[in-house]
């Protein structure tokens, strides 16, 4: 038989415990590798707080620019004119980029701690809807030359609110990872 | 340098600045004087910067003495009570001259006196009064020949008892801010969504300045910054409910120290920003203007300095207990 889970507790001895799901020992295959275990336990300034601190300037492009964005279309500083702000678009998908790859570096480093742990889903999952968002403001708002700016604007302004309350969604999600967890490594 | 000399350095500006700045207030109210009172805002604005690191450089210097001869742990917490409520006062002082001065921006725009001139009126004087009361409370840890402590009684004036009732036990509010770690997610959050703020506004500004984007005139982008004020001071809430929560954990941190020094540095480079030809040489430029290099440098210097707040910040968890304890 291939095994393939791992209780992450000894159930015989107590049952009462709380219900668990087996993790998938694919898990611990990641952790066990030489890069992963450097990016966890090496104490260089360039390992995991490097990478953390890459996806934070990633984060504060990304919603820096989009909030930006997303605040003139509801009516602030209404004097900044909305066709040069597409070039912010570029910002915010250099900001994506960025916390892509460091993202993944840090599923890397700890696997078992994002992958069990549903608070990761649910940022993905805000993630993914606000990044939807976004390209529809790109193309929708400001994809096309001759849309005037009341047109431009009615059409963004409910892309807008979406875009602001799914980023807020979305580091909060992130920032309560530190805080929902369940295993930190592989137990 | 060690923490006691730091504090005893620092503690002068929240103290004597807050007084300098509301003696230049009162004397601009006898003649309607414009400089005065900017200047006057200016002074409180600083003094409300310069109170954070004060603030902070009090548990080093508890650390320090604590364990001297003649040294009383309740003088010590009565002394850091009073400076608690000092710093929430001096704060709003700083908020409101904030306001005041970006009501009153461009030099077509004297600082009239309204309902805000008022308020900072009022809330610098309570925050004086308050210092005062910081200052002596300070004294008497450590000079007996000033000390209102007689034989081991605290002699105290009626006021000081009064305003007693409304300082916070630090030791009660450092357990209320690490009780509930929900609670102190929600303030990490609520960081990341102020500083997010701030670098999308200031970011687009100073970027705009270098030369990004030129089809954006300045001044609508100039009235973002509100949002950057408002960033900024969720930050610094935050920050310093979570200082008092965890001090000695940040206190022995170098990171968390040339994070201020850099914020500190922001604070220069907003002054030189504002109090030199800089801003008038870009606020009304337009679709394709290009900046001086004065105001490119501060641009340059401030998105450099914000992203090194960002590094240091985020470096605070890896650099803990780097500072020696015996300094």
């Amino acid at each position: 038989m291939i095994v393939c889970y791992k209780w992450p507790h000894n159930r015989e001895e107590s049952p009462e415990e709380e219900m668990s799901l087996a993790l998938p020992l694919f898990l611990q295959t990641i952790e066990d590798t030489g890069f992963s275990t450097w990016l966890r336990e090496s104490e260089s300034p360039f390992a995991f707080y490097f990478i953390l601190l890459f996806h934070t300037f990633g984060l504060a492009l990304l919603v820096g620019a989009n909030m930006v964005v997303d605040l003139r279309l509801l009516g602030f500083a209404r004097g900044i004119p909305l066709a040069p702000l597409k070039r912010l678009f570029s910002i915010m998908w250099i900001g994506l980029a960025m916390n892509a790859v460091t993202g993944i570096l840090l599923v890397i480093a700890y696997p078992t701690k994002s992958l069990t742990n549903i608070d990761f889903y649910v940022k993905l999952t805000l993630i993914g809807f606000a990044v939807w968002v976004m390209q529809r403001l790109q193309s929708q708002v400001f994809g096309e030359a001759s849309l005037s700016e009341e047109a431009m604007t009615a059409r963004g302004v409910a892309l807008a609110k979406w875009s602001l309350v799914l980023w807020f969604g979305a580091i909060t999600a992130g920032r309560l990872l530190a805080y929902t967890y369940k295993y930190l490594t592989f137990p | 340098m060690n923490f006691v000399q730091l504090h005893l350095l620092l503690n002068h500006f929240p103290i004597i600045g807050t007084m300098v700045g509301l003696g230049l207030l009162l004397i601009s109210l006898s003649g309607k004087n414009d400089d005065l009172r900017r200047a006057s805002l200016i002074i409180f604005l600083a003094m409300a910067l310069l109170s954070i690191p004060t603030f902070f450089s009090g548990p080093g210097a508890e650390g320090a003495i604590k364990k001297l001869p003649g040294i009383s742990d309740d003088l010590i917490e009565r002394h850091h009570g009073a400076a608690m409520l000092a710093l929430l006062f001096m704060e709003f002082t700083g908020a409101l001259a904030l306001t005041a001065l970006w009501k009153s921006r461009g030099i077509s725009r004297p600082a009239r006196w309204n309902g805000i001139m008022s308020a900072v009126l009022l809330f610098s004087i309570v925050t004086v009064g308050l210092m005062a009361r910081v200052g002596n409370t300070g004294g008497d840890i450590r000079h007996p020949e000033i000390a209102s402590q007689k034989q081991g009684v605290t002699e105290e004036l009626m006021i000081s008892k009064i305003i007693y009732t409304f300082e916070p036990s630090p030791d009660k509010f450092a357990e209320l801010m690490t009780a509930s770690k929900w609670w102190w997610a929600f303030m990490m959050d609520l960081h990341f969504v102020g500083l997010v703020m701030l670098i999308g506004t200031v970011g687009i500004l100073d970027l705009r300045v270098l030369g990004f984007a030129k089809q954006i005139p300045i001044d609508p982008l100039h009235r973002l910054l509100p949002f950057a004020m408002a960033g900024f001071a969720l930050n610094l809430v935050t920050g310093v409910l979570a200082f008092t929560g965890m001090d000695k954990y940040y206190t022995y941190d170098w990171a968390f120290w040339f994070k201020m020094l850099a914020i500190l540095l922001l604070g220069v480079n907003v002054a030189a920003f504002y109090l030199t030809s800089a801003f008038d040489s870009v606020e009304h430029m337009g679709p394709g203007d290009d900046a001086p290099p004065l105001a490119k440098f501060i641009a340059a210097t401030s998105l450099f300095l914000w992203f090194a707040v960002i590094t240091l910040g985020r470096y605070i968890q890896s650099f803990s207990d780097t500072i020696s304890v015996h300094k």
